[in-house]
């Protein structure tokens, strides 16, 4: 099997040669290939090249498009600082209060440069892997828009205690969302990766993801052109995942490394791909066999589960994690063989 | 249902108005300088003990208690302006995001309740460069500084911070609080950075720093 077979064969709960080994590696290809991170985060071509590296390097089955979500908020017109060592960030958000957004004209997924850059990244990956690796992109859900336009206390003060305020920025991201998304789609994404934080436990109350985020979730997935998969955006989501079932175009759950992998199952079902593994966080400073133990372990959990990725959880792999630790992570993927249904 | 039990249930549901309406009444029959000792300080002290254990209180239910405790900050300032009277401020105390690190929300939170509990709190926002804290620190005459970072790389550049201190020679005189997301899910990574202590939490930023202070004053006596 290659690795589309193989992930194709887990959304299908068919039997796998081996189980899928996901980590989230966007940031690493820049590491490998020696790449400064302005070059690597606003030249496609560069990104791509780094992408080509991991692959080669690691062999993941899921090779990841840019993770930059405050280029989003750049796209708006926020400050961006690129970063020595991590994605870039916003310096300053594109506006600071819920009356801004009246003035504010969202930028076009097809001629803004930060978000065309996006796309162009995924033309190439996918024309160079597409038909062997899934390409993910990822990008946080319509609902985390706003945080990285206006600041995350502006939008969580408007959630909070405006809420006509919030329906109406709602109302302005979607349309440009589903643009997004659909064009990622369209460039040669496989699915996209949506980290939740507006649905994540450690946020927001069960109130505010029943009554503003599931809806909205709802309103936009629909439109989306292919499979979604919620992520746990560095922290547990179990005491909200149900409410995060049932949504269209959501084909799995990228949980985080405190979540019961088998209470997440039970609360998911049997249909949904569920991503599990050792948060990225936590993954430089163990040794390569402390990660391939704990992945072991994690795979010997989930033995039966036709429907299992190891992946990692929380943001990127960071980049002063030891290749070993990567390769070690592979190897506990590797070894545990066929798995049967 | 006694009024720190009904304020809880307030900040659970959101309710910032009605949790301002609740100790407005309060106040109105034992004045706001109570409320803070009696009402207000106790609850933060709960919500930031079952925030540590349970998590059953999320970031939004904090934030509305930062709100609700930056209104009653307000109308007690109004009260001492007009009446000349208050307590003895504490610190002085300098808080900030590290060098590279732009998430604010914690810090600000931080500030809130520092303040609450009578802190003067110079907080020099985001993006804040070591010797810029220290600089600080050495000109208002705190002997805490506060510095949050979210992610691991950004507080690996706190690291800057415990070397300018100790650069400097004020070790144990200037003491380093140390907190954000990452420190919650990487043990060891205080002592790594050279913190001197940090908190589960925004609301146990205070206690933190009243430890710390006074270890300061310990040291220094002892030197």
């Amino acid at each position: 099997m290659n690795s589309m077979e193989r992930i194709q064969a887990t959304l299908a709960g068919k039997p796998l040669d081996r189980r899928a080994f996901a980590p989230v590696l966007g940031l690493y290809g820049a590491r490998l290939t020696d790449c400064p991170l302005e070059k690597y985060y606003t030249d496609p071509e560069a990104y791509a090249a780094g992408q080509s590296a991991v692959r080669e390097t690691f062999r993941p089955d899921v090779l990841c498009a840019p993770l930059a979500f405050a280029s989003i908020g750049a796209a708006f017109g926020g400050e961006l600082v690129f970063l020595d060592t991590e994605s870039p960030n916003l310096r300053r958000p594109a506006v600071q209060s819920v009356e801004q957004w009246d003035s504010l004209v969202p930028p076009d997924p097809e001629a803004h440069p930060q978000l065309l850059f996006f796309r162009d990244a995924i033309r190439r990956m996918a024309a160079e892997h597409g038909g062997e690796v899934p390409i993910a992109m990822v990008i946080p859900i319509p609902v985390d828009i706003p945080a990285v336009v206006m600041g995350m206390e502006s939008w969580l003060e408007t959630v909070l205690f405006d809420p006509a305020g919030a329906q109406h920025v709602m109302e302005r991201i979607i349309p440009f969302y589903v643009r997004l998304v659909n064009g990622f789609f369209a460039a040669g994404a496989t699915f996209v990766v949506m980290p939740s934080g507006f649905a994540s436990p450690a946020i927001v109350t069960r109130e505010i993801v029943t009554n503003f985020t599931r809806l909205i979730l709802a309103q936009t997935l629909t439109q989306l052109c292919g499979p979604v998969v919620l992520h746990n955006v560095g922290a547990p989501m179990l005491a909200h995942l149900d409410l995060l079932t049932g949504l269209p175009s959501v084909v799995g759950f990228i949980v985080d490394q405190q979540d019961d992998l088998a209470r997440a199952r039970r609360v998911v079902g049997p249909e949904s791909v569920l991503f599990g593994g050792l948060d990225c966080t936590n993954l430089g400073p163990m040794t390569a066999v402390e990660v391939e133990d704990r992945c072991r372990a994690i795979l010997e959990e989930r033995r039966r589960d036709a429907r299992f990725v190891l992946g990692t959880s929380g943001p990127d792999v960071a980049w002063d994690t030891p290749p070993e630790n990567i390769h070690a992570m592979r190897k506990a993927a590797e070894s545990f063989g066929r798995i049967e249904v | 249902m006694d009024i720190q039990q009904s304020l809880i249930e307030r900040i659970h549901r959101g309710d910032r108005g009605g949790a301002n309406a609740l100790l407005d009444a309060w106040a109105s029959e034992h004045g706001y300088e109570r409320l803070f000792t009696e009402v207000l300080d106790p609850t933060l002290q709960l919500i930031g003990e079952e925030w540590n254990s349970s998590e059953t209180f999320t970031l939004a239910q904090v934030y509305v208690a930062a709100k609700v405790t930056e209104d009653v900050l307000c109308k007690i300032a109004v009260r001492r302006k007009s009446s000349s009277e208050g307590q003895p401020a504490k610190g002085p105390a300098v808080i900030g995001n590290i060098e590279e690190d732009f998430h604010a929300l914690g810090r600000r939170m931080v500030g809130t309740f520092l303040r609450a509990e009578g802190w003067i709190v110079h907080d020099l926002g985001n993006d804040v460069p070591a010797a810029l804290l220290v600089d600080k620190a050495q000109e208002v005459g705190a002997r805490v500084i506060g510095v949050s970072a979210m992610m691991m790389t950004t507080a690996r550049n706190i690291k800057r911070v415990r070397e300018e201190i100790d650069r400097r020679g004020l070790a144990g005189r200037l003491q380093l609080a140390v907190g954000g997301a990452v420190f919650r899910v990487c043990p060891g990574l205080v002592e790594e950075v050279g913190g001197d202590g940090t908190a589960a939490n925004a609301l146990g930023a205070a206690e933190l720093f009243k430890r710390l202070w006074e270890e300061s004053v310990r040291k220094e006596a002892g030197s």
